[in-house]
């Protein structure tokens, strides 16, 4: 039988524990904002509150990033997620060290029956996807949060328990140095899965477990493959099971295989059965030496309320889908990036904290239709019964002939940035609007990314104004969370040039103006926009008191 | 949906599903008939009369409700 190899672990960093003040104090310390878990969410929302100057603790109770982090934890970064990281000054180094990709591609047997790209419909600077090992993420956050120096980081701080009330939440922690307990005015639990708070507080939630069972093989080898996504619906080389195929940095490919409903995990993920499942897909002549192999089932879950008085819950402690499509950290980082301006503006008290709830109300409703969307890929790739296999079996040989049956091939719909439906702060629902690249008149580059970095504040942009409405407009948004820009016209404003993508997007014409909110969805949008108008749908939009 | 009488030769139609059928075993004869859905529900294209053909067709494996018959 051959031996296989095993490459070197990954060096992961490692930050020290220091004694927090508390631990000597008798006073109890009280904190705007406490954040618990330093995973992709957790470490999102420090790093945009870090941003916004609010001076938010964060307790983790490890003292490094991916403890597993060559194990089954997120590849595919999506293009909301990669603007978020912009906005936070990361996304650089995640460019260099990840690999991009837009074409996805699926098979059935040995015959492509359907492929996409999705750079087709991309205007943002940033890419589609990105993939990349999630604890370089992680790393890459913390490191930005430290040279922020705003967020107070907290390795070895293990929340043993909470008290929730109306008006804030005490925190008890274990550290290596003893116990000690702080206050919050709010706390984020974005303790992943298998939350100990959301337990502590026994809150009600929906969870269903699927049978449907997979393996992962983190491996390298010498075989050029194009940096592609395919997946496999039946693949000869697996027992015409599923297969998934990605390439992530450091030139390590995730090959996931779907096994027999009834494996044992012990055997399947045992070296010489995963290397004769690679071998049969890469053939004899190919090396290959593995990084990780893992077992897993997936489940789902959904809390009923995402606030809990003044806890909040982010990132798989507020939900958990099944992996077809990236809708997992994605949705975990865009949950922060919804929830950290909010917070900021509470925070500052300069909104009322209406505008947690509408956290709550458009982050739920992300999170049950990404819930729909990968529960319906989930059933295509793991059919029910004898009927269920025979319509797959007619999709898929349609697919192979005729355009029209391809998109009913689902092997995971890709995550995006999801719309928000109406709500009393978004009469019209709203809109992500992607990183555009602008030019300022003068020639300037920058994005709408960039323009959102800047403190804590939307952007209203104004098509073409006329000079004299300026100052009177000026002068009612002054007090305003909101940055006025112009987009064309001849005024004192700072102009960014016209732009048909921005227009396009924004629906924009003469003397229009589109408020866009701190993570770039389009709140609202103003035919003809006077400056009391204006004002109002700040303050709609921000959850705002009207003047007295 | 319609439900009157929409296909113009019914018996013809008929014929020939029967005919495109011949000698296939149940198995054979289920992959047929999915793939004549689809390719059937992409000529409708309608999302909300699928839906209703979809409750139409699970309905009717119900005994249809009895007519009065007058003497």
């Amino acid at each position: 039988m051959p031996t296989y190899a095993f490459a070197p672990e990954y060096e992961l960093p490692q930050w020290p524990f220091r004694p927090p003040p508390e631990l000597n104090s008798d006073t109890i310390a009280r904190h705007p904002v406490v954040i618990v878990g330093a995973g992709p969410a957790g470490l999102t929302l420090a790093c945009d509150l870090a941003l916004r100057g609010v001076p938010a603790i964060l307790l983790d109770e490890d003292d490094t990033v991916g403890v597993r982090g060559a194990s089954s934890r997120g590849i595919c970064y999506a293009q909301k997620s990669l603007e978020i990281f912009e906005r936070l000054g990361i996304y650089e180094r995640i460019a260099a060290k990840g690999i991009t990709w837009s074409v996805g591609k699926t098979f059935s047997g040995e015959q492509e029956v359907y492929g996409f790209n999705l750079q087709t419909e991309s205007a943002s600077r940033q890419p589609p996807f990105i993939n990349l090992q999630q604890f370089y993420i992680e790393w890459f956050l913390v490191d930005r949060i430290l040279e922020l120096g705003v967020v107070d980081l907290r390795w070895k701080n293990k929340v043993a328990r909470i008290e929730s009330r109306e008006d804030g939440v005490r925190v008890h922690v274990d550290t290596p140095a003893g116990s000690y307990a702080i206050d919050a005015d709010h706390l984020v639990d974005a303790t992943g899965a298998h939350s100990a708070i959301r337990t502590q507080l026994e809150l009600p939630g929906h969870a269903s477990r699927s049978t449907d069972r997979w393996c992962i093989t983190d491996v390298r080898f010498r075989k050029p493959l194009p940096v592609e996504r395919w997946t496999w619906v039946d693949a000869p080389f697996n027992d015409g099971r599923a297969v998934w195929q990605h390439l992530m940095a450091d030139g390590v490919w995730r090959i996931d295989y779907q096994m027999p409903e009834d494996c044992d995990n012990d055997t399947i993920s045992k070296p010489e059965v995963a290397g004769e499942r690679l071998r049969e897909q890469l053939g004899p002549d190919v090396d290959f030496e593995f990084v990780w192999i893992g077992p897993y089932g997936y489940r789902d879950f959904l809390l009923d309320h995402f606030r809990h008085q003044r806890v909040l819950f982010i990132g798989d402690a507020a939900h958990v889908v099944s992996p077809f499509g990236a809708r997992g950290g994605n949705t975990g980082i865009q949950d922060a990036a919804n929830l950290g301006w909010k917070l900021a503006l509470v925070t500052r008290g300069a909104a009322q904290t209406a505008l947690l709830d509408t956290y709550c109300a458009e982050r739920r409703h992300a999170a049950v239709e990404n819930l729909a969307v990968t529960s319906r890929s989930a059933r295509f790739l793991a059919p029910r019964s004898a009927a269920e296999h025979t319509l797959r079996r007619a999709v898929v040989a349609l697919a192979a002939r005729y355009p029209f049956a391809r998109a009913l091939v689902n092997t995971g719909r890709m995550s995006v940035a999801n719309a928000y439906p109406p709500s009393a702060a978004l009469p019209d629902g709203a809109r992500t609007v992607q990183n555009l690249p602008l030019q300022w008149q003068g020639g300037n580059a920058t994005t709408l990314m960039q323009l959102l970095a800047e403190d804590t504040q939307g952007l209203a942009l104004w098509f073409a104004p006329e000079a004299a409405a300026v100052a009177p407009m000026r002068q009612q948004l002054a007090d305003l969370p909101v940055r006025l820009i112009a987009v064309g016209g001849d005024t004192e404003l700072p102009t960014l040039q016209p732009d048909a993508a921005l227009t396009a997007r924004l629906g924009g014409q003469p003397g229009s103006m589109h408020l866009l909110r701190p993570d770039a969805y389009a709140a609202a949008s103003l035919r003809t926009a006077t400056p009391a108008t204006a004002a109002a749908a700040v303050r709609q939009a921000f959850c705002m008191t009207a003047p007295q | 949906m319609i439900t009157t009488p929409n296909i113009p030769d019914p018996d013809a139609f008929y014929a020939a599903l029967l005919e495109a059928q011949d000698g296939l075993d149940a198995a054979a004869t289920a992959d047929f008939q999915a793939r004549l859905l689809f390719l059937l529900a992409n000529q409708c294209g309608a999302q909300d009369v699928l839906l209703e053909c979809i409750a139409a067709a699970r309905d009717s494996a119900e005994p249809a409700p009895t007519k009065n018959h007058t003497p």
